[in-house]
């Protein structure tokens, strides 16, 4: 009986051993793996009408404000962000030659990049502008000293005037698509 | 560092040792002790048995309904990154998992009453560990490919994280009761002693990025997501490097897990055999119909809101008295307070994997025609025949699991052939969502009071493990006395 169970098992595991094999495989391939996604978001948005535009008396800028900014600061994002686009878009309807200036800021203050904006009065064309971070465009390591951001906004006309659209304003808008490597 | 290699290794091991998904090879292969695990009403016809300890019961089971190890490891020369994208990310769907159920019996032991021959008791430990992992298609692709490009305006399902798991210690007790000569019903309590489980399933929720109303775009997310935890944190805090743990408090936390120390739970499984006709029978059980309640050593994640953002956002006059410059942590901590991560530590129920069989089996081929044969004949008498003597069964069973995502179901043919009482050896052919090529082989072996049994699943995938999507592999060695030997 001993001898029986024995050989039972035996032609078991011979069988199994006998039949079963499995391709060849390379597990090292794990460490081709590219994982670069894209990720989008708006950025700022800074929207005035002209009456507010009309009432703001000091001479040339009606706005300019410096805040915070250090999302690719953070250690995780900076040693991913491999490169990225940032879009602008200016839409102005109002009676003004207006400017618009979005600073790059460092910790210290230190200006490290600068997009201006000379936008017509109304009626003025759609004014985009993308600017490339990365291979091909500016240093990436802007973006990833980016501290803080200046947002400057004048008005190269005058303060009397009213835009005959409804609803006079000037917006500009901006969103980025930036690619990371996750892996 | 060594402490998480002890773990590994036993984790491994204890994937590798034992399974309890779907048994067809085991069920109603009533020669075997431990075929009263699947169904406690089969036709147990022992004297008793003592299931030798450790090593009574071991099984493997582990199965991915989509991407196989060869699908992404074989030496191809196919970009890996490639492979992944179109073979996991874009390749597999939302009900594609990725599942390990085991099991290690640690003793167990039968007999039958002297008062009552008609019944046949059973007791046992053993530990049970399922995991199971549905693929997050949608987080897949968000992490893939990210929000942007051509994903502007889709919608990810937050939805799609669905998983579960644990690892519990079963103590039960069955009765198995012949009521007449036709039929036999089973009953099995269950005491579940919980060493860890986690569950996150019911998630609900989106996220997007859509062409936005003010900005250029606009991000949304809605969540009601959570993942209940118990037992884990205890797990971890030993094994964190900062911690003085050592393996011995990963022993002894085990332990005394595994001996009421933790949650506990109840539950229990029935089962029945009925002889329609002297060839032909119908079985039946249902197994793990319970709970454990879980209150010690809790930790549960949420996370649960509602927010739209368009970046930062100035409109004069309104913001111009607005001298904050943190407008970005300011967004920020809007974000997190519309949607926070929270934790708690509120107690919770989980239930057992219920799991369903049915069979129907023919059996022909009549053998001996005497009761000479050591087969426990005053059981199994049945008005001057005994269907042990048939010695061909041909049959059809039916597998049903209750998962995360819905009932999983396999469905199986069979042919078992019995060499005396000696040897018998069980065929089957299964169909389920992991293969619709699995054929499976069981033997069983007694020498004189020694059982033992082996059973190979999906045989065919031996040709090239790696690319199996199936595989399970079960043995065990028992003493089993039929009369009075």
């Amino acid at each position: 009986m001993k001898g029986l169970l024995f050989r039972c098992i035996m032609a078991f595991t011979l069988v199994l051993t006998t039949f079963s094999c499995s391709e060849e495989q390379d597990f090292n391939q794990f460490d081709d793996l590219s994982i670069i996604p894209t990720v989008a978001s708006s950025i700022l948005l800074v929207e005035s009408d002209e009456e507010f535009i009309n009432t703001v008396s000091t001479f040339g800028a009606f706005y300019s404000q410096t805040f915070n900014f250090d999302p690719f600061n953070e250690q995780f994002v900076a040693e991913r962000l491999l490169e990225g686009v940032i879009q602008y878009e200016i839409e102005n309807t109002t009676s003004k030659e207006l400017n618009f200036s979005v600073e790059f800021l460092s910790e210290q203050g230190d200006a490290l990049a600068i997009d201006t904006f000379n936008i017509e009065p109304d009626p003025a064309p759609l004014v985009t502008l993308d600017v490339v971070y990365g291979p091909g465009g500016r240093n990436i390591d802007i973006l990833r000293n980016t501290s803080a951001l200046r947002v400057t906004a004048q008005n190269l006309g005058d303060d009397t005037s009213t835009s005959t659209s409804p609803d006079p304003k000037v917006t500009l808008r901006s969103s980025g698509d930036f690619l990371f490597r996750l892996k | 560092m060594r402490l998480k290699s002890v773990l590994f290794l036993a984790v491994v091991y204890g994937t590798v040792s034992l399974s309890a998904q779907n048994k067809q090879l085991l069920y109603d292969f009533y020669e075997i002790p431990q075929s009263l695990m699947v169904n406690p009403g089969v036709k147990a016809s022992e004297k008793w048995h003592v299931g030798v300890p450790g090593i009574s019961g071991l099984y493997f089971q582990a199965g991915t309904s989509g991407v196989t190890v060869n699908d992404l490891f074989a030496n191809d020369g196919v970009d890996f990154t490639t492979k992944v994208r179109e073979r996991v990310v874009d390749g597999m769907s939302k009900r594609d998992d990725f599942s390990v159920t085991n099991q290690v019996e640690a003793f167990t032991i039968g007999f039958r009453s002297r008062n009552r021959p008609d019944e046949y008791y059973s007791m046992g430990m053993y530990v049970e560990t399922d995991v199971i992992v549905y693929w997050p298609k949608d987080l897949a692709i968000l992490a893939f490919e990210g929000n942007g490009g051509a994903n502007i305006g889709r919608s990810f399902d937050l939805g799609d994280l669905s998983l579960r798991g644990e690892m519990v210690n079963v103590f039960h007790f069955g009765i198995n009761r012949k009521i007449n000569n036709a039929l036999r019903v089973g009953a099995r309590a269950k005491v579940y002693s919980s060493i860890f489980q986690f569950q996150s399933k019911a998630n609900r929720g989106a996220f997007s990025t859509t062409q936005g109303q003010d900005n250029i775009y606009r991000t949304s997310i809605t969540a009601d997501l959570q993942l209940q935890t118990s037992g884990v944190e205890g797990f971890l805090d030993v094994l964190d490097e900062d911690s003085t743990g050592t393996a011995g408090d990963l022993v002894n936390l085990f332990s005394k897990r595994a001996l009421f120390g933790g949650n506990l739970g109840l539950g229990f499984d029935a089962g029945f055999t009925y002889q329609l006709n002297p060839q032909t029978t119908i079985t039946g059980s249902v197994l793990d119909i319970g709970f454990v309640y879980n209150s010690k050593d809790i930790m549960n994640y949420t996370l649960k809101g509602s927010v739209s953002n368009e970046g930062l956002t100035v409109i004069l006059p309104e913001d111009i008295t607005n001298l904050n410059n943190d407008l970005w942590q300011d967004l920020v901590d809007e974000i997190e307070a519309a949607v926070p991560f929270e934790e708690n530590e509120s107690g919770y129920i989980s239930f057992r994997p219920v799991k369903a069989y049915g069979s129907v089996r023919y059996d022909f081929g009549q053998a001996e025609s005497t009761y000479s044969r050591d087969c426990g004949c005053a059981i199994a008498v049945q008005e001057n025949r005994n269907s042990d003597l048939y010695r061909n069964s041909i049959g059809g069973q039916l597998f049903m699991m209750k998962r995360p995502r819905g009932v999983q179901a396999a469905l199986t043919g069979f042919y078992q052939r019995r060499f005396g009482r000696t040897l018998a050896v069980k065929t089957t052919y299964t169909v389920d969502k992991y293969s619709l090529t699995n054929i499976g082989l069981g033997l069983n072996l007694q020498a004189g009071p020694i059982n033992f049994y082996i059973m190979g699943d999906n045989l065919l995938a031996y040709r090239n493990v790696a690319d199996s999507h199936y595989a399970s592999l079960q043995f065990g060695f028992n003493i089993i006395s039929w009369n009075d030997n």
